[in-house]
């Protein structure tokens, strides 16, 4: 499923649409959105390099770490960093984040790292930064219609130096700007109140987490029967990511993480059983409605007195048939004849009890259904 | 016996409802008298009584469909006498014998509609939900809409809203904390082409012409085509809107629609001095109904937003709100995603509501949903209903399902529909008591509704 999230930040938003953004959120349990991050960080950049995505450049906000090292990670990955400047632009809010190093030399840093990236040394205004990084983003891709992807590495280092609300305000601004093609970030959950993660899940259009794989496992104590079980958590974790679908719905879906030297793997869940769905049980009705088909047979049902009032003299279904009607039954079936001549010889001679009774309610009253 | 003819009025009030003991041509006597004695008076009336067994219709259908056309039911039994006596006076008799006002609209503004107990009503947009709601929003509530954070369908709740309030020329005040809240407007939707309408007016009518099996054409012939006509002359109360067609733009001047960005301002004073402003035009006086006004704030406690952490500051705007909207003929709709308060913030928020929903998002290819609910492939979300405003009264309203689901007909036009089990598999011999959905699910922690 993590190919699916690279898939849509490739693609990007519509016109009119914000831009979709992803969390990668992950807590000491499972301590490895950062190499989640990483993998989407390289896909993306795979991505751009082929010219198959809707954003033509990338910019990545670094707090958590030093230019250079996204440096060293492309180049591991094989991307070609000589020629890198027309697509990727590093914002180094690592070095020196509050100004305190006034007299900072780029000795620090790397030749190649320094050509790609550029100081933001006052991370508190965050409006700055804003500016910042759509100039940088705009500096890639030029002028014109193409849109540009940014990366922000922790949004955990962002909300140490600023308020909450400036923090989202930052986040929803970047989302809706015009040129902003997609944009995701890392989050470290339990650094957290939970309303935070709450607004940042608001914010995102997908929300990936990572967990530990055997969940009972975390936290006890190390013995000889859960070693096994622990240790299977340092390397291993699960994946549950939920996309939020144009369509209004939610889509789940779970994959277990595999950490190796060489990065992260992802492969698909093996046991179904595992997936957390948040159920709803709403109260149903049976079905009352008709649907068309019961509509139109409904309207074809022939209803008592449904003809009357159109003008024509108006005839009584009495219960007794006329003799016309009679004759002919007795050609379709010689069995029924009897019954109906005996009506028309025999005689029934009812006696009032009383000459109080009105005259009518000795009706059946079905007598009156005309059909 | 000759059929009695009335003249022609414009409103017929009718009395149904066949008492068991009388015999049905007692009664078709009665109000062959009744016709014969009021032909003389000024008053028309004319008196219907079907014999409930006979109807093939279930009859509390019928005496709803009935009693929106006729402006008197009367259900129950009752005597010869009392029935006259209640042709002659205005009050309720032994039985329940209640006047329809809810047929009855104003004709001076169009959009208000008068509902019992002296309340006015204005669409919400959406036909399904005014029925649902008794009417509509009641003028002088606030609605709050409760989102979820994982889906947009407020935005439609919202979208429709504001297009029958434009649509009707009834002014609106909109906040978003988005930085550009006047290209909001640009996604409102208009009123359904023609072509739709009609189809649907044609089904309405096929309506009207109440299929009865009862002998009562022959009598009630004259007097149907009045109850036609009345439709065509004023304007729709509620419009069909399709969501694909954008609302044209003569219909949001300035005058009309003041939009407030609350992203950037540092406090709620601000929105509160808007619709202060905007409340004060619209003051009730005693009877009259001028113009209606709609307020629609969005999103109200939006994390961009830097009074969104200021929890008391909040909830007393919502409650200066509410009381400025209880004596002004505006409604006012705020949404606002429950997740991003505390839950005693939350909790407060829903009591301020008057009338109170929830939009809920529905997971995507769920089999258990799917084999759960019937037409799961067309639904949106799920809309649910908390409460609803009941201004003037303290009878409650009792809905039978409070759970609705949020579907778009041909992807236009937004529709509710009760939520219906899909028939279960008789082969498979589970019976929905027993079926994994049922009791499989909660260890996963069931919202019951």
């Amino acid at each position: 499923m993590a190919d699916t999230i690279c898939r849509t930040l490739r693609d990007g938003g519509l016109e009119g649409e914000h831009a979709p953004a992803l969390t990668i959120k992950d807590s000491k349990a499972s301590p490895f959105g950062f190499d989640v991050f990483n993998y989407v960080l390289t896909q993306l950049s795979n991505y751009i390099l082929a010219g198959k995505s809707q954003s033509r450049g990338l910019v990545v906000v670094a707090y958590s770490r030093s230019p250079s090292f996204y440096v060293d990670l492309l180049k591991r990955r094989g991307i070609d960093i000589a020629s890198s400047h027309d697509w990727i632009h590093i914002l180094d809010c690592y070095t020196d984040p509050l100004g305190w190093k006034n007299w900072l030399i780029d000795k620090d840093i790397s030749q190649e790292a320094s050509s790609l990236s550029s100081f933001c040394q006052d991370v508190r205004n965050l409006d700055k930064l804003y500016s910042l990084i759509i100039e940088q983003g705009k500096g890639l891709i030029g002028q014109g219609k193409d849109r540009f992807s940014i990366a922000i590495d922790s949004v955990s280092e962002m909300v140490r130096h600023a308020s909450i609300s400036s923090v989202a305000g930052i986040l929803s601004n970047l989302r809706s700007h015009d040129q902003v093609s997609s944009i995701f970030w890392l989050l470290h959950s339990d650094l957290h109140e939970i309303k935070f993660t709450s607004v940042l899940e608001y914010l995102s259009s997908m929300v990936a987490s990572v967990e530990p794989f055997n969940q009972a496992a975390f936290g006890q104590r190390v013995d000889l029967e859960n070693l096994s079980m622990l240790e299977q958590n340092f390397r291993k974790g699960k994946f549950h990511v939920r996309f939020k679908r144009r369509n209004g719905r939610i889509r789940v879906m779970c994959e277990e993480i595999l950490v190796e030297l060489a990065g992260i793997k992802f492969t698909p869940v093996l046991s179904e059983d595992e997936i957390i769905n948040q159920r709803l049980l709403p109260k149903v009705q049976f079905n009352l409605q008709l649907s068309e088909e019961e509509r139109n047979e409904r309207a074809k049902v022939v209803l008592p007195f449904e003809h009357q009032g159109n003008g024509k003299p108006i005839q009584i279904y009495d219960g007794r048939r006329s003799l016309g009607e009679n004759k002919e039954e007795a050609l379709v079936s010689t069995g029924k004849l009897q019954p109906d001549e005996d009506s028309g010889k025999g005689q029934i001679i009812y006696f009032r009890d009383s000459d109080d009774e009105m005259p009518d309610s000795d009706e059946d009253p079905d007598d009156d259904l005309d059909i | 016996m000759k059929a009695a003819q009335t003249p022609h009025k414009k409103e017929v009030p009718c009395v149904f409802g066949r008492p068991p003991q009388l015999p049905i041509t007692k009664i078709i006597r009665l109000s062959a008298a009744l016709l014969a004695r009021h032909r003389r008076c000024s008053t028309p009336t004319a008196a219907l009584s079907l014999p409930p067994r006979v109807c093939s219709l279930r009859p509390e259908s019928l005496s709803c469909r009935l009693s929106t056309i006729y402006s008197w039911h009367f259900t129950g039994k009752t005597k010869l006498c009392s029935v006259d006596a209640a042709m002659a006076t205005t009050k309720p008799r032994l039985s329940s014998f209640s006047r329809n006002l809810s047929a009855v609209s104003s004709s001076q503004t169009p959009g208000v509609k008068c509902g019992p107990n002296g309340t006015m009503f204005v669409s919400s947009g959406i036909a399904d939900l005014d029925k649902i709601l008794g009417g509509g929003f009641p003028l002088g509530s606030l609605v709050m809409v409760m989102e979820d954070a994982e889906a947009p369908h407020h935005m439609l709740l919202l979208r429709n809203f504001m297009s029958q309030g434009l649509v009707h020329g009834q002014p609106l005040l909109y906040a978003s904390p988005s930085k550009d809240p006047r290209g909001f407007l640009g996604t409102l939707p208009s009123p359904a082409s023609l072509k739709h309408d009609k189809s649907r007016d044609r089904e309405s009518e096929q309506e009207k012409g109440l299929r009865i099996a009862w002998q009562y054409k022959k009598y009630m012939g004259e007097n149907q085509p009045n109850f036609d006509s009345h439709r065509d002359n004023k304007q729709d109360y509620c419009n069909e809107f399709d969501l694909r067609k954008p609302l044209e733009r003569h219909y949001f001047t300035r005058q009309r629609v003041n939009c407030v960005g609350i992203q950037d301002s540092k406090n709620l004073a601000a929105l509160q001095e808007h619709c202060a402003s905007f409340l004060a035009q619209h003051q009730r006086n005693d009877g009259s109904c001028a113009l209606a006004g709609r307020i629609a704030i969005q999103s109200l406690c939006a994390p961009q937003c830097e009074h969104s952490n200021m929890d008391w500051e909040m909830l007393s705007f919502i409650k200066s709100l509410k009381g400025m909207v209880r004596s002004s003929n505006a409604v006012v709709v705020i949404t606002f995603p429950p997740s991003l308060l505390s839950l005693s913030s939350t909790k407060r928020w829903q009591h301020m509501a008057d009338t109170l929903l929830s939009v809920a998002a529905i997971p995507d290819e769920d089999k258990e949903l799917a084999k759960l609910l019937s037409g799961y492939q067309d639904m949106v979300g799920l809309l649910n209903v908390h409460r609803v405003a009941r201004l003037n009264t303290q009878v409650p309203l009792i809905l039978e399902a409070t759970t609705f689901s949020i579907k778009l007909q041909k992807r236009r036009f937004l529709v509710l529909e009760c939520l219906n089990q899909a028939p279960v598999d008789g082969s498979s011999g589970s019976s929905y008591g027993t079926s994994g959905s049922c009791s499989g699910s909660s260890k996963a922690g069931t919202l019951d509704f």
